[in-house]
């Protein structure tokens, strides 16, 4: 194992640049992706006729008190055309004291925006009919907004278990999804040194040498795991302190959900070498095959967006959908381990029967 | 010291060896000769213990090693066909690596390096990348990285093939400072006829998984000793007077080459005054007649045929 090893190290070391380059890559897409205008959802607002700029410059401002949506006034082909072609999800059309939604249909987000959109409409058309029919509406617009922002009920909002409902961090969601999708291109290229050790004549090498071959095996599996987990902690530490994440102050407990999951990913490379025979040829298929997983497993869409059957059931089978469970949980929601066993089972579910046929499938490959 | 007893290798219903028995003794320098598929690289596969024998045994000191391939392997040093080098690192880290993987370390390990590297004639550049280096300095390594843990039997699986001519007199310089100065054990496989004559006591010629003969340089040349082989240099080419030859009584075969003909006739047979009258009759001049005592190739066209390298 140890020979091994320092072969790989000593490749990598004169080409780190993949994993490097994989870093930089997490980096890029959390910020691009999950960073744009602090997380909120963009939602284009238009005119329809009759109503004026002014009248929509108040809305506008009464809908951005939001803390999950950001209206921006447009013009109208465009705000439609972004919808019907899937780029955003909903837009708004502001008729005199009125609104129309212009969403695709099934969209979560959409409706959301609908209900917020609703909300604000309704509660600024009662104060306005109410101070009406005050005489002094001036004054009462005033009172209003007062016992507004101090109420003298106050309604408090609670989780089903008692605890604080916390807003969800989309951008957080990101990371995660980012890092460990990319994790998984570092380890599949070096899982893949077993296929290339294979076609080039060093596997056999080896296997006519002292050393064993569960040390040849364990020693690709060791190199590719401390690949991808060394990737997955320095993309968290940077977002950490680099960018002041809050990953939820339980950092350990994040990085041992990681290795599993690095595992779990080791073992779906190892199954992908074992199908295939050449490096070309896993290089032909293991990068078809991984970015479906972040698709499947909603890796980038907010949570609850995917309620296809056929697909919630695929997503069991992908190890990104459980450990994104478990790493969310931790950051987001305080859970313990017994909150997350399931997930963290699945994985290892899934790593120990990728790699037990993966392992088979390679050894039954040789010449 | 080493021997295979029947060997037979069957790939899905098609057979790669067929009862292929061979024997090593100690110190001595075997060549394994055969045409590109007759079998040889899955031989040596199955003697190194890479593939299991479908039939057969194979026997180190008598004693049969496919149950025990530790024990073979541990007297073996292989180098196979391909290049089985990291292409992305040095000679020098290759070999490091090779050397480790048999537990070679530090002060040894080191002088074990730059003596396979001085064997093979890459010293100077043992700091140069692999993937730099020509095919016939790779495959220089290739052999460097069997010898580090001194075998007793090297086997070696057509270490010339495609190399330019230098690497090629390093690369037989190699074979026989081992075989003739350690006192190694050789199994040399080439298709190359001359290589396998300078440098083997004996050998083995393959063809279609089967073993067709064996013995030294002067048995195998033995099987033609019948016969005489007759270059003949003819001024324009003549079907006219080949089929005439074939005609005759003591003409075994008769064949166009480049410049003329070829012979092959009985031995003592007075064919040279009917071949010039055969010329006449055909109005083609002879420039020039050589006769040729059999090589090892025509040993094996005699055998098979066909050429070594059809
Ligand atoms: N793994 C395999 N699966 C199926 N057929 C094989 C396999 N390995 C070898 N063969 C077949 O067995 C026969 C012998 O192959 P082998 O490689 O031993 O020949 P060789 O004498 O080494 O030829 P070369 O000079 O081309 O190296 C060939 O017909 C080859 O196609
Ligand atoms: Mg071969």
């Amino acid at each position: 194992m140890v020979p091994d090893l320092l072969a790989q190290w000593m490749k990598e070391r004169r080409s780190p640049y993949l994993l490097l380059t994989f870093i930089g890559l997490s980096v890029l897409a959390v910020v691009l992706f999950g960073m744009s205008s602090e997380g909120k959802t963009k939602i284009d607002v238009f005119l329809a006729e009759g109503t004026s700029e002014a009248e929509a410059a108040g809305w506008i401002e009464r809908l951005n008190k939001s803390e999950a949506f950001e209206f921006v006034l447009r013009d109208e082909e465009p705000a439609r055309a972004e919808v019907r072609e899937g780029r955003a999800m909903a837009a708004v059309q502001l008729l005199p004291d009125d609104y129309r939604i212009v969403a695709a249909v099934d969209e979560i987000q959409g409706l959301l925006a609908e209900r917020h959109v609703d909300t604000v409409f309704r509660q600024e058309l009662q104060l306005r009919a109410a101070a009406e029919r005050s005489g002094d509406p001036e004054r009462f617009r005033l009172d209003a907004e007062r016992i507004l922002q101090n109420p003298p009920l106050t309604l408090h909002a609670a989780a089903p278990d008692g605890g604080e409902i916390v807003s969800y961090d989309m951008g957080l969601q990101l990371m995660f999804g980012f890092a460990l999708f990319l994790a998984m291109f570092t380890i599949g290229s070096k899982i893949n040194a077993v296929n290339a050790e294979k076609t080039s004549g060093i596997w056999n090498r080896m296997i006519l040498s002292p050393v064993r071959k569960t040390q040849m095996y364990l020693g690709h599996l060791t190199y590719g795991f401390a690949a991808g987990f060394l990737q997955l902690a320095i993309v968290y530490l940077i977002f950490l302190y680099g960018f002041g994440f809050d990953l939820g102050g339980r950092f350990g407990m994040l990085l041992i959900v990681s290795a599993l999951y690095t595992v779990a990913a080791v073992a779906l490379a190892m199954l992908i070498a074992g199908m295939t025979k050449t490096p070309v040829q896993f290089n032909m298929v293991y990068p078809s095959v991984v970015p479906i997983f972040p698709l499947i497993s909603g890796a980038y869409m907010p949570p609850g967006t995917i309620t296809n059957d056929v697909l919630l059931v695929i997503g069991e089978f992908v190890p990104l959908t459980h450990a994104m469970d478990a790493l969310l949980g931790i950051a987001l929601y305080d859970a313990g381990w017994g909150d997350i066993f399931l997930p963290l089972a699945k994985l290892l579910l899934f790593a120990v029967i990728c790699m037990g046929v993966g392992i088979n499938l390679v050894e039954r490959g040789r010449r | 010291m080493l021997e295979t007893v029947e060997l037979r290798k069957e790939f899905k219903g098609k057979t790669a060896v067929d009862d292929v028995s061979l024997y090593l003794n100690k110190g001595e320098s075997v060549g394994l000769l055969g045409p590109n598929g007759a079998g040889k690289s899955t031989t040596i596969s199955m003697i190194s213990s890479l593939v299991k024998p479908t039939k057969g045994d194979v026997r180190l000191h008598g004693r049969s090693v496919i149950k025990q391939p530790q024990d073979i392997r541990k007297v073996l040093g292989v180098v196979p066909q391909e290049i089985a080098l990291y292409e992305e690192l040095s000679a020098y880290e290759n070999l490091t690596f090779f050397g480790r993987l048999y537990k070679l370390k530090g002060a040894a390990l080191e002088s074990k390096i730059q003596e396979t590297l001085e064997m093979v004639g890459l010293r100077e550049r043992q700091k140069e990348l692999i993937k730099t280096f020509s095919g016939g300095m790779k495959r220089r390594i290739n052999i460097a990285a069997a010898l580090l843990h001194d075998p007793e039997i090297v086997i070696m699986d057509e270490p010339t093939v495609g190399i330019d001519p230098q690497s090629r007199t390093h690369i037989l310089d190699t074979v026989r400072l081992l075989n003739r100065e350690k006192g190694t054990t050789v199994l040399y496989t080439s298709h190359y006829m001359e290589e396998v004559e300078q440098l083997c006591n004996r050998m083995y010629i393959m063809d279609h998984g089967r073993i067709i003969a064996s013995g030294t340089h002067e048995e195998l040349q033995r099987i033609l000793s019948g016969e005489d082989t007759l270059l003949i240099q003819l001024n324009a080419p003549s079907q006219g007077l080949i089929q005439e030859l074939q005609q005759l009584e003591p003409v075994r075969r008769a064949e166009e080459t480049d410049n003329g003909l070829k012979l092959i006739v009985t031995k003592q047979s007075n064919i040279l005054t009917a071949v010039v009258q055969a010329a006449e009759r055909q109005r083609v001049q002879i420039i020039n007649i050589h006769v040729h005592t059999p090589s090892l190739e025509d040993v094996f066209l005699h055998l098979t045929g066909r050429t070594l390298r059809d």
